[in-house]
């Protein structure tokens, strides 16, 4: 259906993972806590789980959907919905990926801002780290790829920080287990999807996979993986936190590393936040990466601008929302459209693939 | 080449626009104590800040505010100041008993939205007035240091449960806990003791602990207990050093609640001023201190509930144990809550003589 | 290759110049010389034409003109066979005189037939013998180096792998000095797309003057903008055989002591050949610590700038007091204080290597004792910064490449201003830019990032560490070799039993 990607160009399977796990872990692993907590209170892990064995499922449909069609979202959507329609539904995308690189460098920003250097500027930072941005997209999707796993891998030893909040916790904090009604977990759950949004980027570059069928297990591994880990630090958070405390915490996260010393690190959320700023990375490369992607795909403009454009796009906003409420009211939307595209939209396409095939085969 | 034209550019904004405020070490004021007492109707606020001299000697220096807000003493100390005062070094944060008993909830606003300060900082309430404290001059490595190695070392090896900020915020948030801070005596000019524990209720002290109690205090409250006690029986005295102990709480009876502590205790002797241990002497002790250990606790407890207060942390215990758990009704509870404490002691250790 | 010498230069193609003319114009040089003989035998005259400086006068005198004088030779066909001399060749086209002349060939003429040449090889050898390596020196293995010829180099190539697949492609390149390049690999084992996209880009260059291999490794570089080097330059033949043996290639360039290798990645610019030389635990254990000090020596004053001028709070209480009371009488910003030191140390390096090597090595031990010392004395410094600043720049000494090392020095300036705008956020940053440059390298199109990224846990057997030879049975999977297994694996494998 679509040009095949040059094996050049490609990414090995197992590469895959990284990108969907870049993805998934970004900003919001710094305050998720507090969003699942407040309907579930700590039975929140649960919730968190449950969302996880979703989001395989919908990995599934999602690659169900590219072999379907033989290529990406944008041929699966030209080729049910037609030319005009179908092109129309992929332009919405680019304003979905430029409102996810806002909402993470925007949050990012934000926490710099309220953590390490309150007048930090904006535009000056936006503009450098989008630069950075631009500077892998030029690289081709090899570099993006690059970037998520060292974007994953290096900062990997932060996990080992929590170790010391394990000390300070008090595990009965989540006795008794399910005290909670079903739908209090829903709700929760349907929160939580917010924070681990970001793995349809799948359905866009599956066609730069060099062995599609091999990368399963190491996508669905890769989700397990992220799952586990927001698992873990749920429960580590709800036992370092009393709940009344953790609802004031927005970002529980780096209060927990506000516990941890290291013989020569006294403070050690100062260089979490630097090294967040590395974890964000892949999120935002991707994000252009994407986005410049689509804009190529629908409207014929060389990626090489295209790139430029949407950073400018970027910046534009991240400068508009500056403030605290702007930016819980832009997450909110954008966590909205996520939400819809991933666990709504991707199912009835799969649907629609399956009844247009049907209809064409007659 | 033409396409790489912005690179100077940016770097020359960058050079223009980016600065942000530098806090270069020896250009600011790195507070390592605050101290709150009350005098008359206004708050005393004291900043100590460390100076250091040439020959690695290190004196203090205090700064002083009066107000009736927190936040403004800040300010008006920051006045006086040549340099900017920060706090991202606070090692100990003192209230004298005073301000305590009147609760200290809008300090502790101050210290949760202040990001720079770090919740290893160490709070406790002060016998006297915390500036008399800061004045006294402790070792050669700057009061505050001193301070916080005397906590840090007294949980660490001795009577004192963990504490620190965020064991206080941990306790003052959780429903069914009250927290407790180290309770400071300065007993000469270079010399502070810990005297006891005071015990909160919410934001108010209630009650102080005297420093005697703090073992079977931290026997009931923290695990990793090696604190020290001093056994009096007729064969003489034994010194009992702690190595290891465990609490286990249990429900016995829900209505009215009725619980069982037990406390496991693997001591060691270290002193032993009878006759030679002989076998049954071992035995015998660790009887008297089983014996000891479940009045005290049990004296302890019952004064708790008579404060009202709950530092242990029965209420916690008890939610976590029932299902929508209604802490209203709790209230009235635990006024009748009856305990039962059990003593378990081993004494394993008795030194490389007999 | 054959196109290249198809496009011959424009200022050559001036076709068909008489013999008279060229003679005009070499005539200017003084060490032109031209002689008449007579053959005794049959008394025939001829014209013996070289060039003084670059021919040995002993073939001359003692191999060529006792039979050209005594025997019976009339025309250059019996020169050529009768001489007993194996470089020895005729030809009648005139633009070889020129060509020939200089490169110390005696041209022989005979006044009959001034029109055809007979071009004997006489070249005069004067150059240095082989000396043991001086940059890559290692206390075991052979004392070898390369030196400024290209003959004598591939012979020490050749003698260590004596082998017909050995291939060794000849390259002119440069119109005014005509340096010969030698492309060696071994046909059956390196890459054949490798070996093309080296032909093709050697055949491409075009510049007057090639002097030395290092000229190279910028022109054929993938990305010629990068301060990374893309390909190894060793003095060691031993080295040389091991990479070709890899199934790397090797360029010779005439005239110069280094020989280079690729395609190559980044780890491999922190391994010594030494490496191979000791046990793989010390060895492994090396190649940590000089991943260590790279990392010590690019991070660390650019974070001393970042936590004393923004996070104070990092700092342990202990090391705080030492800290301010190091800084206190310094009246400079943390990050002039930096540049300052940083900038004296690079001036101590640069002088130490210009000047020569016993007065550059007390201009060092002078320089950094009495200047350090003396400028935290005078209170510009703070000690604390002059302690990390002479680690950083003894830890930038262990890499054991030189032209890595020289990156390495380079790079820290980039991190040091990035701290000084936004601290460790700004170190991130710079380190965000860093890897993505590395990412989008290419060493001859293979990735300089690999075994890292893209990730092959295979190819980390010789990478950051040095695992033992009997687990390296297999070439590096990012050469792509046509023959990926060196040596059988069972064989090396195979353990006895207890008690067999």
């Amino acid at each position: 259906m679509q040009e095949p990607v040059h094996e050049r160009l490609q990414i090995s399977p197992f590469m895959a993972a990284f990108i969907v796990m870049a993805m998934q872990f970004g900003i919001g692993v710094l305050g998720f806590q507090r969003i699942v907590a407040k309907e579930a209170g700590y039975d929140a892990w649960i919730s968190i789980i449950g969302i996880g064995l979703l989001v395989h499922f919908i990995v599934w449909i999602m690659y169900r959907i590219c072999e379907a069609v033989d290529g990406d979202i944008l041929t699966a959507n030209v080729y049910v919905f037609g030319k005009a329609i179908g092109n129309t539904i992929n332009s919405f995308f680019i304003i979905y990926f430029i409102s996810a690189c806002v909402a993470v460098l925007g949050g990012l920003v934000e926490v710099i801002r309220t953590w390490m250097f309150p007048n930090l500027s904006p535009l000056l930072f936006g503009s450098m780290y989008l630069i950075l941005g631009i500077y892998i997209v030029y690289g081709g999707f090899r570099t993006v790829t690059g970037i998520s796993f060292f974007g994953l891998v290096i900062p990997s030893y932060l996990l080992f920080s929590f170790a010391y909040a394990i000390r300070y916790g008090d595990f009965t904090n989540l006795l008794p287990i399910l005290d909670h009604s079903p739908l209090e977990l829903l709700k929760s759950a349907y929160s939580m999807s917010f924070t681990v949004l970001g793995f349809g980027v799948l359905l866009f570059f599956h066609p730069f996979i060099k062995n599609p069928e091999k990368s399963k297990k190491w996508v669905h591994g890769g989700i397990f993986l992220i799952t586990l880990i927001y698992a873990i630090l749920a429960i580590i958070s709800f036992a370092y936190f009393p709940p009344a405390l953790l609802n004031k915490s927005i970002w529980a996260t780096l209060e927990m590393w506000k516990i941890v010393r290291l013989p020569i690190i006294e403070r050690f959320e100062y260089l979490g936040i630097a090294n967040w700023s590395l974890i964000i990375l892949p999120n935002v490369a991707i994000c252009l990466w994407t986005a410049s992607r689509v804009i190529k795909h629908v409207f014929h403009l060389r990626q090489r601008k295209g790139v430029w454009f949407v950073a400018a796009i970027c910046l534009l906003l991240i400068l508009i929302v500056d403030s605290r409420e702007r930016m819980d009211m832009f997450t909110s939307f954008h966590g909205k459209i996520g939400f819809g595209l991933a666990f709504v939209y991707t199912p009835l396409l799969y649907l629609a693939i399956i009844i247009a095939k049907k209809v064409k085969k007659k | 080449m033409k396409k790489y034209f912005f690179i100077p550019l940016l770097l020359f904004t960058v050079l223009l626009a980016g600065c942000i405020n530098k806090k270069i070490i020896d250009d600011v004021n790195i507070t390592t104590g605050i101290g709150i007492d009350k005098e008359g109707e206004q708050y005393l606020g004291s900043a100590m800040i460390p100076v250091y001299n040439p020959d690695k000697s290190i004196e203090n220096f205090i700064f002083t505010a009066k107000g009736t807000v927190v936040r403004d003493l800040m300010f008006q100390m920051q006045q006086t100041s040549s340099q900017p005062i920060v706090g991202g070094s606070l090692d100990v944060t003192l209230f004298d008993e005073t301000v305590a008993r009147e609760g200290i909830p809008h300090v502790l606003d101050v210290f949760l939205r202040d990001p720079s300060v770090g919740a290893r900082v160490h709070l406790a309430v002060v016998d006297g007035k915390a500036k008399d404290i800061f004045e006294g001059k402790y070792g050669d490595r700057g009061n505050g240091r001193y301070l916080a190695e005397l906590i840090e070392s007294n949980y660490k090896t001795g009577n004192l449960p963990l504490t620190n900020l965020h064991q206080f915020l941990h306790d003052y948030y959780q429903k069914g806990k009250d927290p407790v801070l180290p309770y400071l005596r300065q007993t000469r000019p270079d010399l502070v003791n810990i005297a006891g524990l005071a015990l909160f209720k919410g934001e108010k002290v209630v009650d102080v602990l005297d420093e005697n109690k703090l073992f079977y205090f931290k026997l009931m409250v923290d695990y990793y207990s090696e604190g020290a006690l001093k056994i009096k029986d007729e064969h003489g005295e034994s010194f009992i050093k702690s190595i290891h102990s465990t609490y286990n709480f249990k429900v016995k009876n829900r209505n009215p609640y009725k619980f069982s502590v037990t406390l496991e205790v693997d001591g060691m002797l270290t002193e032993h001023t009878g006759k030679s241990l002989e076998k049954g002497e071992i035995k015998r002790i660790e009887k008297q201190m089983e014996k000891q250990i479940k009045k005290e606790c049990l004296a302890l407890l019952e004064r708790f509930q008579e404060n009202k207060i709950d530092p242990v942390g029965i209420g916690h215990f008890i939610k976590t144990q029932t299902r929508n758990f209604d802490f209203k009704k709790w209230e009235e509870s635990y006024q009748n809550a009856s305990f039962d404490v059990d003593a378990k002691v081993k004494i394993v250790e008795v030194g490389v003589i007999e | 290759m054959n196109n290249f010498f198809k496009k011959k230069k424009r200022w050559l193609q001036k076709s068909e110049r008489s013999v008279e003319k060229q003679e005009q114009e070499i005539k200017k040089s003084l060490d032109y010389s031209k002689t008449h003989f007579i053959n005794q035998k049959n008394n025939k005259t001829f014209t013996l034409t070289f060039i003084q400086t670059l021919v040995d006068d002993k073939i001359v005198n003692n191999n060529m003109l006792p039979p050209l004088i005594e025997e019976e030779i009339a025309s250059v066909k019996e020169v050529e066979k009768r001489l007993p001399m194996s470089d020895i060749f005729v030809s009648k086209d005139k633009n070889e005189i020129e060509n020939k002349l200089f490169h110390g060939y005696v041209m022989v003429t005979f006044d009959d037939s001034p029109e055809e040449f007979a071009f004997i090889g006489a070249a005069k050898n004067i150059g240095r013998s082989v000396t043991s390596p001086e940059i890559e020196f290692s206390v075991v293995g052979p004392k070898e180096a390369f030196i400024e010829s290209l003959d004598q180099n591939i012979n020490m190539i050749r003698k260590r792998l004596p082998i017909k697949e050995l291939i060794a492609e000849e390259f002119k390149i440069g119109e005014l000095t005509k340096t010969k390049v030698c492309l060696l690999y071994i046909d059956g084992v390196t890459n054949k797309q490798i070996i093309n996209t080296v032909q093709q880009r050697l055949s491409e260059i075009d510049k007057d003057e090639i002097s030395d291999s290092s000229y190279l490794t910028q022109i054929i570089s993938d990305n010629g903008n990068s301060p990374f080097p893309q390909l190894l330059d060793s003095e060691r033949p031993d080295r040389i055989v091991a990479s070709l043996a890899e199934g790397k290639i090797a360029i010779v360039v005439d005239g110069s002591p280094h020989v280079l290798i690729g395609p190559t990645q980044l780890t491999e610019f922190f391994n010594s050949f030494e490496d191979y030389l000791l046990n793989w635990i010390l060895a492994s254990f090396i190649r940590l610590i000089r991943l260590f000090a790279v990392t010590f020596s690019i991070m660390i004053t650019p974070i001393y700038v970042a936590v004393v001028t923004y996070h104070y709070e990092l700092i342990p209480k202990d090391l705080l007091s030492t800290l301010i009371i190091s800084r206190r009488v310094i009246p400079f910003p943390p990050i002039l204080e930096a540049l300052f030191l940083e900038v004296t140390i690079e001036l101590l390096r640069e002088a130490g290597a210009r000047l020569p090597t016993k007065v550059g090595q007390t201009i060092g031990i002078v320089g950094g004792i009495v200047l350090g010392t003396a400028s935290v004395e005078a209170g510009l410094t703070s000690n604390v910064l002059l302690i990390f600043i002479a680690l950083s720049a003894l830890a930038s000494f262990t890499t054991p490449v030189y032209q890595m090392s020289n990156t390495i020095r380079i790079l820290r300036f980039p991190f040091l201003f990035m701290a000084e705008l936004w601290g460790l956020l700004g170190i991130t940053i710079a380190f965000g830019f860093l890897l993505t440059h590395l990412l989008r390298l290419t060493s001859l199109g293979q990735p300089f990032m690999e075994p890292i990224f893209p990730f092959r846990v295979k190819d980390y057997k010789d990478a950051l560490f040095r695992f033992p030879f009997n687990m390296q049975a297999k070439r590096p999977i990012f050469l792509r070799t046509e023959k990926p297994q060196r040596f059988s694996e069972e064989k090396a494998k195979k353990k006895k039993d207890i008690d067999e």
